[in-house]
């Protein structure tokens, strides 16, 4: 069996190989270690859970197709029953509580941030991850989320808006803070990404 | 590793992870779809109590007290949509679907408390194998679950690790100075974690 060379950036969708399945095991975990207890406090003594920046920076990092098979891993280990989401609520009870759409939508979200951090194979750049990161981690989870809490709640979908926009000064900090992790990576690890990136496009500018 | 399960011997603990899953996701269903009426916060109530006490959860009155434990996890839920529906619905509405949610929330619950994870994942083993003629390989995707979660433990203590060395440096804890370390350690476990699945002779 003569398999050619894959290019490295084109996750061979159909098949997970022994790298791929690692790294989306161990997203799947860095994930669910950041939501347990000892988390962060923010500014003025909030305490706040990262588990949605992990959210995040599991698409902007694995790319599409892992970063949202990272997801699904973790939601359904917390389907079978491990304490993984914050505050050690699991079981497969929390797919019929309000949360349930943000949850699913984390699969979506961790999908488009991957889509749009990695447009085209190129490498990221500051303004396509913070976008990517914005749209797939607080318009798309909260277009699922917001529906089904609606639908589980039985509370008109406007109300509902209203009552999670109250996440919304939250998720925009979490926006900002996965942007500068993963601008940061990208300087500092970028072998964290696991992708070959041509030469950046300013120098091919720079020859015109 | 920590799970919800409590060990037992009752006639839920011995049924077979398949059926048990739906079984008790039917009657989920069945009280998720109940209409937003004052009938409706009774027999949620009710299908709640009779599912804790006939599930054989433990002598006397165990299962009260394991139901009890649940909704205590849950007060925060309930009292939000309580609150918000009281605002903007009406009493009637309010206390109707706070119950329905509870209710299916702490019925699915007897699922994890009376299946360990491992029965669990065989279950889901199974339940993908007639996917197999789509291309999905249910092996890898049991291995992929089953490697996750004997990594997470790892990682808790690598991230344990991180912390422990900021906070003897004086860092504040905050986000992006813990998470960035702690990514580069996690993502360099993965290629390690990758090599010995390859070693192992995964492919």
């Amino acid at each position: 069996m003569a398999h050619p060379e894959p290019l490295p950036n084109r996750q061979d969708r159909r098949r997970l190989d022994a790298k791929g399945l690692a790294r989306v095991a161990v997203f799947a975990a860095i994930v669910a270690v950041l939501g347990l207890p000892g988390g962060f406090t923010l500014a003025g003594g909030v305490p706040i859970t990262v588990q949605t920046l992990g959210v995040m920076l599991a698409g902007a990092i694995l790319g599409p197709w892992l970063g949202a098979l990272s997801m699904m891993v973790l939601l359904a280990l917390v389907a079978i029953g491990l304490p993984l989401l914050a505050g050690g609520r699991g079981g497969i009870g929390v797919f019929f509580g309000p949360s349930a759409g943000y949850l699913i939508g984390w699969v979506l979200g961790a999908l488009v941030i991957g889509l749009i951090v990695h447009a085209a194979g190129r490498k990221p750049v500051v303004w396509r991850t913070a976008l990517g990161i914005f749209v797939g981690g607080i318009p798309v989870i909260y277009a699922v989320g917001v529906p089904v809490q609606s639908m589980i709640t039985g509370l008109p979908i406007g109300q509902t808006l209203l009552m999670s926009s109250a996440f919304l000064p939250g998720d925009l900090i979490k926006v900002v803070t996965a942007t500068f992790i993963v601008t940061t990576l990208l300087r500092a690890y970028p072998r964290a990404f696991a992708r070959v990136w041509a030469a950046t496009p300013s120098r091919g500018l720079e020859r015109v | 590793m920590l799970t919800l399960y409590r060990p037992g011997t009752g006639w839920l603990h011995r049924m077979p992870a398949g059926p048990k899953l739906l079984l008790i996701l039917s009657v989920v269903l069945v009280v998720s779809l109940l209409p937003a009426h004052w009938s409706t916060a009774a027999i949620a109530a009710l299908v709640a109590i009779v599912g804790y006490t006939v599930s054989g959860l433990g002598p006397g009155l165990r299962g009260i007290r394991e139901l009890g434990h649940q909704m205590f996890s849950l007060r925060w839920i309930m009292v939000i949509t309580l609150v918000s529906q009281l605002i903007f619905m009406g009493p009637e509405p309010a206390v109707a679907n706070t119950a329905r949610v509870t209710a299916a929330i702490v019925l699915a619950a007897l699922l994890s408390l009376t299946t360990r994870v491992t029965a669990l994942l065989d279950a889901i083993e199974r339940g993908l194998r007639p996917l197999e003629r789509l291309g999905l390989d249910a092996a890898r995707c049991a291995l992929l679950l089953t490697v996750t979660i004997s990594t997470i433990p790892v990682l808790g203590r690598r991230a344990a690790e991180v912390r422990d060395a900021q906070r003897a440096r004086g860092a504040r804890n905050n986000p992006q100075t813990f998470v960035i370390p702690f990514l580069i350690v996690a993502l360099k476990h993965a290629d390690e974690l990758g090599d010995a699945l390859t070693a192992r002779g995964v492919r």
